[in-house]
């Protein structure tokens, strides 16, 4: 008996793999159904022209009941952007990635939305609390509770 | 112990650790210097405060420790309340009490006030001392010497003294170093304020569906030739088919909105969240969320779940893409860092109560997002901006 998650990422594995993702988004890497690597280029003007970025998803076997945890990669050569919802540990306050998550929403659909959170960007800068954030952030994202209570960026 | 090395013990975490020797040993974790080396195993620290009561050690039935508490209580009304207090001869108020052992030592301690001193200083008013904290404590304040004074309980007292001295207290929550109550001494500890406020806000969360409100949603078993079968669930982005493995896949829930689901798809989802995952239509009242018109508590997009939104998101979306691209209005709506489409969207806090726009909506459920193949144009719902605009 598969997953309910297992079954539903096939199902988007082979949509992306049959028609592409995207302009701008890449598969990277979904070797099992837990985790999976994009990047994500912001296509056209933006203050993040000419940069990549890498998102990872991880799944739950609750998956597409559960939200997928989804963060930027840093690492020694990732950064996450500068953005005013995207803290230094690659952690994004992003309500559809929370309390406004739903099924219906896609692992692509998720990454076409980050997107143009970039394109819409105007100032590049991190959130206000970003210190005190990644000081004590969980490792995984889904363990925070944001409050998406800045709708003017 | 296995490894040869001693380990630590760091009395404000109550954890062994391995301390960071920086110069002096600190903890690991709560870079606190209560630490002790474990070396001696009659004096394992790990046993000291195991007690639910650690005064019981020291005190109970033992009329030395009382007679310390006694004092210290004497001590504390004083120094904290300035109405209680005696005006000492050097002009300060001098504080003193003193333990009566039972080997017939007294040992006196105390001096000259240095806490809210001075003639000319309005009487502040009284902090709570420990006879307010007992509560039907003795009523009678001033020095009590001896073993005929009232006895306090141990348990009482010692919540007392660890607020006092801003140590753990179980009766406060897990207080960690630096925290005492409400009471934050550095930023480490601001910041766990900080989090676990936020952690323990569930204002946003969504609000599960009752069983009351699933068992009573209309179910279908699918049959031969029903119109159901051409539609898919966009929980699972399967077509409705006959003939599944899984027998509970022929059931189908169809939400008030008209959007139909797979029972075994959308009761799990229904048990998180009491919303359509299509349109949000709420089940059971969601919490209002951060005022914004597109959140799923105070505006549900309607049944129009195949609507594109009325502006083009990005130069990167594909047509046909994204199931369900009802939620793309939802999404993008709610997404916080989409200013721009905020300015097209903030008018809609007048529109009528959104909880209402399943019947207002001109699609049926067979306009659905999930279905890639029928998404164009011609799909277009005019309800889109009715329901979010």
């Amino acid at each position: 008996m598969t997953s309910i998650s297992v079954r539903r990422l096939q199902k988007e594995l082979t949509e992306i793999q049959n028609e592409g993702c995207p302009v701008g988004i890449n598969l990277l890497k979904a070797d099992d159904f837990q985790t999976w690597f994009f990047t994500l280029e912001v296509m056209g003007d933006s203050l993040y022209q000419g940069e990549a970025y890498t998102l990872m998803f991880r799944f739950e076997p609750q998956y597409p009941i559960s939200s997928p945890a989804v963060q930027f990669v840093v690492s020694h050569d990732k950064q996450a952007p500068i953005h005013p919802h995207v803290y230094s540990n690659g952690h994004i306050c992003a309500s559809i990635l929370g309390s406004e998550w739903s099924p219906v929403l896609s692992v692509v659909a998720v990454c076409v939305t980050l997107q143009s959170m970039l394109a819409s960007c105007k100032k590049k800068e991190r959130p206000p609390d970003n210190d005190r954030y990644v000081r004590t952030a969980p490792d995984n994202p889904k363990k925070t509770v944001f409050h998406y209570d800045d709708d003017t960026v | 112990m296995s490894s040869r090395e001693p380990l630590w013990y760091c009395h404000e975490c109550h954890a062994e650790m391995r301390p960071l020797m920086v110069p002096d040993p600190v903890c690991a974790s709560c870079h606190g210097s209560f630490v002790e080396k474990m070396e001696n195993p009659t004096d394992d620290p790990r046993q000291f405060g195991q007690e639910d009561d650690p005064f019981t050690i020291l005190g109970g039935n033992n009329p030395q420790m009382d007679n310390f508490l006694m004092g210290l209580q004497t001590l504390m009304e004083r120094g904290m309340n300035p109405n209680n207090r005696t005006p000492g001869a050097g002009g300060g108020s001098g504080m003193t009490f003193e333990v009566r052992g039972s080997n017939g030592r007294t040992i006196r301690m105390g001096g000259a006030n240095t806490l809210g001193r001075g003639p000319d200083r309005p009487p502040r008013p009284p902090v709570p001392n420990m006879t307010d904290f007992l509560g039907s404590g003795p009523s009678s304040p001033g020095p009590r010497h001896g073993n005929d004074g009232p006895t306090i309980g141990g348990v009482l007292m010692a919540q007392y003294l660890t607020a006092l001295l801003g140590g753990r207290d179980p009766g406060l929550g897990n207080a960690e170093s630096g925290r005492m109550g409400d009471y934050v001494f550095n930023q480490e500890a601001l910041d766990q304020v900080i989090t676990q406020i936020m952690e323990n806000s569930n204002s946003h969360r969504p609000v599960p569906a009752t069983e009351d409100v699933t068992e009573n949603l209309p179910r279908d078993v699918l049959t031969e030739g029903s119109p159901m079968l051409e539609k898919d669930c966009a929980v699972c982005k399967d077509q409705f088919k006959l003939g599944t493995d899984d027998p509970d896949e022929q059931v189908v829930i169809t939400l008030p909105c008209k959007h139909p689901f797979h029972e075994p798809c959308i009761l799990p989802w229904l048990k998180s969240s009491g919303t359509c995952p299509v349109c949000r239509y709420a089940l059971v009242p969601q919490p209002d969320q951060h005022g914004s018109p597109p959140h799923p508590g105070s505006s549900p997009s309607g049944p129009s779940g195949s609507g594109r939104p009325p502006y083009s998101p990005g130069p990167s979306e594909r047509s046909g893409h994204g199931s369900g691209a009802g939620l793309f209005q939802s999404l993008f709506g709610g997404l916080t860092g989409h200013g721009q489409n905020h300015a097209t969207h903030n008018h809609g806090t007048g529109s009528p109560d959104p909880r209402r726009s399943p019947i207002q909506g001109p699609q049926g459920p067979q306009r659905r997002g999930s279905e890639p193949s029928r998404r164009n144009n011609d799909h277009l719902p005019g309800s889109w901006s009715e329901d979010l605009d």
